[in-house]
């Protein structure tokens, strides 16, 4: 092998993996802040962050592992030779360095503290099968109807659902800010734009209280309406919703 | 004493015990149907407790006929005799379930199955590699190629024995667990069962036929052939066999042919030909090659680490590398018949679709990512550590950091789910929904965008292995025919595939608006259509590598940057686009793949050796490599079997046959973490044992592997086919 020997490849490596630490835990939340121009920064989550960090000493590892070279060069530097004195002066803060930042690491994962739980999320909870073969009585009508049916829809969603969902449908509505978990921002294409309209239905219809068993525990501030409103009300609403969201609501697809 | 007479005497004695048993049943059978008359009274009340209430079931014309007792007269008073219990077999109705020795029947049937798949898929995968790998040896003149093939054909017989007693206790567990549903299957599907069985014969007599006949099939062009056609036609049974029974299974997940409300069969075809059908077919069969292939690597690496000889360690070292490659080769297209299956599974029940992308089944998902991206990181990473056997490799190594730059980032993201473990406080911080990384890197947009990568750069890794002792290249004006014919089909190929799909694109029946959203899709395939035909003209004027960056950047572009911010607009808009556009994005990229390893094979094929490639001088951490590859795909197919099998929710049949038993409840992660590793175990360690048992007649054989590696001869039927 003709290449150059590199016995700082550890040192490398550690930087690396040190400035994707800075990365994450510093400069991303201030980058989200200011393109969606927030007014608060957007921290990295604690499960995200880790796992990035995992895959980033993978990264180094593999790296430094590739050749058998490369792999003598990346441990080289932990032994004793007569090198440049940078060299010995960064081993001595790494073997300092090191033990501390293990010990930090330790104590901060076990001094007591109050924190909530962290929560393993299910985004779309089982659609019950009495709701699967449903479908939205208005879709298939013509242009001026469906064009009315989304116009009172809309009116609809302004009265019952605009205090959290927004007049908008982006998740702002006056009572947003109340709720630990903020109402869905109906924009993202993420949302409502991945489901059904019957699913949106069966939420609107059965709210929080009627979610499956499995998954548990929810949390949701969602209300039933089924005793407020009527079955073609909830249609007119589903459909002014994703209007005034501004996206299509999944459609069935046929079987190939 | 040797371990052949061990195993010898072991299976006299064995021979004689079951003697023994058998003689002894019959006696046994004399008391045992008091026994289980008394048992049978238990039962129906049993299943009538486990009933959920309010549930109604569908009334199976043969599993209960009209008129029969209901399950409450049907019991015998408190109090009966067993006799009375004896009298009344006849009028009781059908047993719903029964226990395995009081263990919980699900999980017997999940561990027996998930096993019988487990090994049906190494038995299947593995001939279809076998059988290529004789061809090249054949037409190459390279006998290593043909001793390959014959080791893994053996290591074929062994694994099949096992296969079909895994399969036929299978199939006791299913009839005596859950007899209600067997008699459900059996009415739906009795004919198929017959040819199944026949099947199987065809199955065990090619294969066995296949392996005792390698050396008898030997010597003349036309007794090769035969031998070849042998392997042809045990691949064709035992595809047979797995098409045959994936129509079982898929029937379970998309039931058709049947009166949903009777369970009544109306069409075996459209029983047997239901809508998850081919996408299962073509899913399993790519899936089995990529097993075969891991499982074969894994063996080599074993055998490598425990080798005494340069000799047997090149041997091992080299069918490592093989096992790697024939497993990255099917890797690199299964992303897609996955996406193709889970599609397929949305449209057939967007219910089943939201449990298995959204719901209950989202974080087995996340754990499919880190596994498939271990499974790249692990061959890519095998791949490099092998370049350093190949002198001239060093040109190439520089490209190393900047693959693991690409294949890790694109990690990330494929892991980075779309609703995060949050607690409150990040919650309230972050302020909505979604973070920014989970909202653009959690959707299907995103991952189909980078698994593209993946599998892009993971090509390019190919690439450069395949490169690395080959130097100056001949002009490719001097290729001869041959050269130009190869890139000119390969051209043809690239360009009926873009062009037709393209082409096709244009007669989608969709509303005008969303049928907007499919030109740019139609305008993307016809630039990959120009790239292609550009990289080919740039070839034949010897500047093939300037083509083959070229169709490298265009494919990245348009298939991985492009497509990943069109994949959101159509989320928002048109749904019923992704589907086309997935297919888009395969077609570019497998177009991208196609081209350059044909430029890449005609380019180079004449080109100067820099150095050959010194076999057996591996690091020992590659076949460590080797062996994780091996256990990964292991419990990716556990896993995987478990999100099939376990969409249907509480149902046997979906939608029309209910599991009203103690275990239908879909498992927690913890739980099906300990069965999947459970059942990983037991394939590792009976998979083990079975190789020590096919290597044990083996041991004799010492010597022959220095006689393969000094041998520079052509295979002996290579000069009769030129003579």
């Amino acid at each position: 092998m003709a290449n150059k020997r590199n016995t700082f490849l550890l040192i490398w490596i550690i930087t690396a993996v040190g400035c994707l630490y800075g990365f994450l835990k510093y400069a991303s939340p201030k980058i989200f802040q200011m393109l969606m121009a927030k007014d608060h920064p957007m921290p990295t989550p604690s499960t995200l962050m880790m796992w990035y960090m995992i895959m980033g000493v993978l990264a180094g590892l593999v790296y430094a592992t590739t050749s058998n070279q490369k792999f003598v060069d990346f441990l080289s530097f932990l032994l004793p030779d007569r090198g440049p004195l940078i060299k010995s002066f960064l081993r001595k803060i790494l073997f300092i360095g090191f033990p501390l930042l293990v010990g930090w690491f330790v104590y901060t994962w076990a001094i007591p503290g109050a924190a909530s739980p962290v929560e393993l999320r299910i985004q779309h909870p089982t659609l019950p099968q009495e709701f699967e073969k449903l479908e939205n009585p208005f879709r298939q009508a013509d242009a001026e109807t469906q064009r009315k049916c989304i116009e009172e829809g809309k009116i609809l969603f302004q009265t019952y659902c605009r205090p959290c969902h927004g007049s908008k449908a982006d998740g702002n509505g006056p009572f947003a800010n109340s709720f630990r978990l903020r109402p869905i921002n109906f924009k993202d294409p993420g949302t409502i734009a991945t489901v059904v309209d019957n699913y949106l239905f069966w939420r609107i219809k059965e709210g929080g209280p009627g979610l499956p068993s499995e998954s548990t525990p929810w949390d949701s501030a969602m209300p039933s309406w089924k005793d407020d409103l009527k079955d073609d009300e909830m249609w007119k609403i589903i459909m002014g919703e994703y209007d005034t969201a501004g996206v299509m609501p999944r459609q069935r697809e046929k079987l190939e | 004493m040797n371990n052949l007479k061990i195993v010898q005497q072991f299976t006299k004695r064995s021979v004689f015990l079951v003697l023994l048993l058998f003689l002894t049943l019959p006696s046994f059978l004399s008391v045992t149907p008091q026994i289980f008359a008394a048992d049978v009274a238990e039962e129906p009340a049993k299943s009538s407790e486990s009933s959920a209430p309010g549930v109604e079931l569908p009334q199976f014309e043969t599993a209960q006929p009209p008129g029969s007792p209901s399950l409450a007269e049907s019991q015998p008073a408190a109090g009966e005799g067993t006799a009375t219990a004896a009298v009344e077999e006849e009028e009781l109705p059908p047993v719903q379930y029964r226990t395995f020795f009081g263990l919980d029947s699900r999980v017997v049937v999940w561990i027996v199955s998930e096993l019988h798949l487990m090994f049906a898929a190494f038995v299947l995968g593995v001939p279809i590699f076998a059988v290529i790998v004789e061809i090249v040896g054949f037409k190459g003149g390279d006998i290593k190629y043909d001793k390959m093939a014959k080791e893994f054909t053996k290591l074929l017989s062994a694994a099949f024995a096992t296969t079909a007693s895994l399969g036929g206790l299978l199939g006791f567990c299913l009839f005596g667990l859950y007899p209600e549903f067997m008699g459900h299957m059996t009415n739906v599907f009795s004919s198929t069962m017959y040819v199944y069985a026949l099947m199987f014969f065809g199955e065990a007599f090619t294969l066995y036929g296949y392996y005792y006949s390698w050396d008898i099939l030997k010597g003349t062009a036309a007794k090769k052939w035969f031998h070849i056609f042998l392997g042809v036609l045990l691949n064709l049974f035992g595809t047979g066999l797995m098409f045959l029974t994936n129509s079982w299974a898929t029937y379970m997940m998309s039931p058709a042919g049947i009166v949903p409300a009777t369970g009544k069969l109306v069409s075996l075809y459209h029983a047997f030909y239901n809508p998850l059908w081919m996408p299962v077919n073509i899913h399993r069969l790519i899936a089995n090659v990529c097993f075969g292939g891991f499982v074969v690597g894994a063996y080599a690496a074993v055998k490598f680490l425990g080798a005494k000889s340069d000799e047997e360690r090149a041997h091992y070292d080299w069918m490592g590398y093989v096992g790697n490659f024939i497993g990255v080769g099917a890797l690199i297209p299964l992303p897609f018949a996955g996406y193709w299956l889970g599609r397929e599974v949305y449209s057939s029940s967007p219910v089943m679709g939201n449990i298995m992308m959204g719901g209950a089944f989202s974080w087995t998902f996340i754990i499919q990512a880190i596994l498939i991206g271990m499974l790249f990181i692990g061959a890519n990473y095998y791949l490099w550590l092998g370049m350093g056997r190949i002198k001239g490799s060093e040109r190439y190594t520089k490209f190393f950091k900047y693959l693991i730059f690409i294949i890790f980032m694109c990690f990330a993201v494929w892991l980075t789910p779309h609703n995060l473990p949050l607690s409150g406080e990040e919650r309230a911080m972050i302020g909505e929904q979604y973070h920014p990384f989970s909202k653009y890197f959690g959707v299907m947009a995103a991952k189909n965008a980078v698994v593209n990568l993946i599998i892009l750069a993971t090509f390019f890794s190919f690439l450069i292995y395949r490169r690395s002792n080959k130097g100056e290249i001949c002009p490719f004006s001097e290729q001869g025919k041959a050269g130009k014919i190869g890139i000119f089909s390969g051209l043809i190929f690239c360009l009926l595939m873009l062009v037709s799909y393209a082409i096709s694109l244009n007669f989608v029946e969709l509303e005008e608006n969303i049928k907007a959203f499919v030109k740019p899709l139609i305008l993307s395939l016809y630039i990959q259509s120009f790239t292609v035909g550009l990289a080919a003209f740039l070839t034949f004027k010897n500047r093939g590598k300037l083509g083959q960056a070229l169709l490298f950047a265009v494919t990245a572009s348009i298939a991985v940057l492009y497509f990943w911010y069109y994949g959101f607009q159509v989320m928002q808009k048109a749904n019923l686009v992704l589907r086309y556009l997935s297919v888009t994005q395969v077609s570019i990229v497998m177009s991208c793949l196609i081209m350059n390893a044909t430029i890449d094979i005609f380019m180079f094929r004449k080109a100067k050796l820099v150095g050959g490639i010194v076999w057996g001088k591996m690091p020992i951490r590659s076949q460590y490599a080797l062996i994780l590859l091996c256990v990964v795909i292991v419990i990716l197919m556990g896993l995987m079997g478990f999100i099939r099998s376990g969409l249907r929710m509480d149902w046997h049949i979906y939608g029309v046959l209910q599991d009203t038993s103690q275990w239908a409840y879909t498992p927690a992660l913890s739980y099906m973490g300990r069965i999947v590793g459970l059942i990983v175990v037991l394939f590792l360690g009976l998979v083990a044992f079975v190789f020590w048992l096919a290597n044990l007649g083996d041991k004799k054989e010492k010597g022959a592997l220095t006689e393969e590696f000094e041998l520079t001869e052509p295979h002996p039927e290579h000069y009769k086919k030129y003579s």
